[in-house]
């Protein structure tokens, strides 16, 4: 048996590749998992759980059940559920419409208004950033929840990905519904928007992390502890007692990230084929 | 014959009056939005940028000189770049020798993609408080680190080991986007060459060499644009691990950091927005260049 068939070699070759894909993942995830038994050591508040280890001696759920005593953590999550929640709204809705009227629109500028739209991609949001603060604050809606969500009605990303969906749809739909007298709302509502459920799932997930995930434009407008959104919370947390309270700071990460990750692993699929499909389109 | 004309006149007039301003309708919201929330912004901060005090005084090019001569712009400038270049140079090859393996697989594939991905989808404040506690002088990396005999190093305490300590959790964020997009872009590549090749008798590493890397290049620009973007752009990893100041001796202190602090700490607008103008101009310069460099066609 000096030379192994290709089949076997190749199996061969798969496992190992396999292995060291495994090995390198874990190291990736450790953090995570650390944060996770660090969060339930009681003792962690104390002393450094030193040597790091993954099962904790002294396990127990007090961590976090001081993360929740307070009620900050649950302000939070609502804060941060809510303006998800309308951000999405705004955004998607924007998205859909923007990409049927790129995708099926014939009017004058149309190309014009599409590069404009793109080119919102490409400025960094900080050079807005002052005159949106100076703006907000005149119309006195600093420290509310509108400066937060207001601005995600511009969803780029959105409407190119959408302008694709409806690409692929045959014209033949548009036409039979025009036969029959409709206006261009009724053939968006009654023969599109129904058709559109996959990628307005997609937007939904991505705008919903983007907006969960949000961190400078709250940290700059919000002030009061009432209306802070789940990172700035944790954030405020981690810089006032971060590893002194190892923790507690622990169990409040690992708290935060739980609606973002739960959306993901159930819908992986929808979104790493739009990441994909983002970088994708770029060349 | 005639009538089918008529109907076709009848349907071009009939699409010419209900014809451009329906679209406008469905084009309004984002529209709107880009003109209260980007094109006025943008004029806005522009004439800020030229202006100095709440009377908004007429300054001329005051900030934009006394940005470019402060000192700490300057280490905002090298630490921006510092760590977005070794990030880059980190996370751009390592993205995509993971990507081939996962690719070279013929089950698991999907499996590994959200293993390597889920970095990714958390929040760079959750990240990088965890990595507080990974950098803390009794935590994960110096325990990693001492079974390599490397001494005890209180990572955020000295100047470079900070920077590299921010360069180390970008990489760690950003790993799970490049390997998609590489993937994405592996799959797209026509089998066709490489049952060519292996027909020829080509190892399957030569085939790497010479069918997957040429044909990757396009996507590593792409990688490269868009983390250069990001790069010129950090600011939540070195907020996180420095505050306000960028500590240690202002070594995590980014550029947006300087438009950050100036603005909101000094509410000097008028530097902020000229910080925040060059800002702009670095990223287009960095976007041109790259795109010229790697000769991309976009």
């Amino acid at each position: 048996m000096k030379t192994m068939s290709a089949n076997a070699r190749r199996r061969w070759a798969d496992g190992l590749v396999a292995i060291l894909l495994l090995l390198l993942g874990t190291i990736l995830i450790y953090p995570f998992l650390w944060m996770v038994s660090v969060g339930f050591e009681r003792t962690a508040n104390v002393n450094a759980p030193f040597p790091p280890r993954l099962i904790p001696y002294d396990f127990s759920l007090f961590n976090f059940e001081l993360v929740f005593e307070n009620g900050h953590l649950l302000t939070a999550y609502w804060n941060s559920g809510v303006n998800a929640f309308f951000s999405v709204i705004l955004s998607v809705s924007s998205a859909l419409l923007g990409g049927y009227a790129f995708s099926r629109g014939r009017f004058k500028g149309k190309k014009l208004l599409f590069i404009l739209v793109l080119a919102t991609m490409m400025i960094p949001f900080e050079t807005t950033l002052i005159p949106m603060f100076i703006m907000f604050n005149e119309f006195h809606l600093i420290d509310t929840r509108y400066p937060i969500i207001l601005p995600s009605i511009i969803n780029a990303m959105g409407i190119l990905l959408c302008k694709q969906f409806f690409d692929q749809l045959p014209e033949g739909l548009r036409e039979s519904a025009k036969i029959d007298g409709a206006g261009e709302f009724k053939i968006f509502f009654h023969i599109f928007l129904p058709l559109a459920g996959p990628i307005t799932a997609t937007l939904a997930i991505l705008s919903f992390q983007g907006s969960w995930n949000s961190f400078v434009w709250p940290l700059v407008v919000i002030n009061s502890q009432d209306l802070k959104t789940v990172p700035l919370l944790l954030s405020q947390f981690s810089q006032e007692s971060g590893t002194p309270l190892m923790g507690v700071t622990m169990a409040t990460a690992a708290v935060s990230i739980i609606p973002v990750m739960v959306v993901f692993l159930i819908m992986q699929k929808y979104i790493i084929q739009s990441i994909a499909l983002s970088g994708l389109k770029g060349e | 014959m005639i009538r089918e004309t008529i109907g076709r006149k009848k349907r071009r007039t009939k699409k010419a009056v209900s014809g451009t301003w329906v679209w406008f309708i469905f084009l309004l919201p984002t529209l709107l939005g880009i003109a209260l929330f980007t094109v006025y912004p943008m004029i806005e901060s522009f004439r800020l940028s030229f202006t100095k005090g709440a009377q908004e005084q007429y300054v001329g090019f005051e900030n934009y000189r006394h940005v470019l001569g402060s000192g700490s712009f300057h280490q905002a400038l090298f630490n921006t770049f510092y760590i977005a270049f070794f990030q880059l140079l980190i996370v751009i090859p390592l993205g995509f020798v993971i990507a081939c393996l996962i690719n070279s697989l013929r089950r698991g594939r999907n499996f590994f993609k959200v293993l390597f991905y889920i970095p990714n989808i958390t929040s760079m404040v959750a990240a990088a408080t965890v990595f507080l506690v990974v950098l803390h002088p009794h935590g994960l990396l110096n325990y990693a680190l001492s079974a390599f005999g490397i001494p005890e190093t209180i990572w955020l305490a000295n100047p470079n080991s900070a920077r590299w300590s921010v360069i180390l959790l970008a990489s760690w964020h950003a790993l799970g986007f490049g390997i998609i997009i590489n993937l994405a872009n592996l799959q797209a590549i026509s089998p066709d060459y490489y049952e060519a090749a292996s027909i020829d008798g080509a190892s399957r590493f030569k085939q790497w060499l010479y069918i997957t890397i040429p044909n990757m290049l396009g996507s590593l620009t792409i990688l490269i644009i868009l983390g250069w973007i990001d790069g010129l752009q950090r600011f939540t990893e070195a907020f996180m691990l420095g505050g306000h100041t960028g500590s240690p001796a202002r070594s995590l202190y980014t550029l947006v950091g300087f438009i950050y602090e100036r603005g909101f700490g000094g509410l000097e607008y008028g530097v902020a927005s000229a910080a925040s103008y060059l800002l702009l101009i670095l990223i287009l310069a960095f976007t041109f260049i790259n795109i010229k460099f790697f000769r991309m066609k976009i």
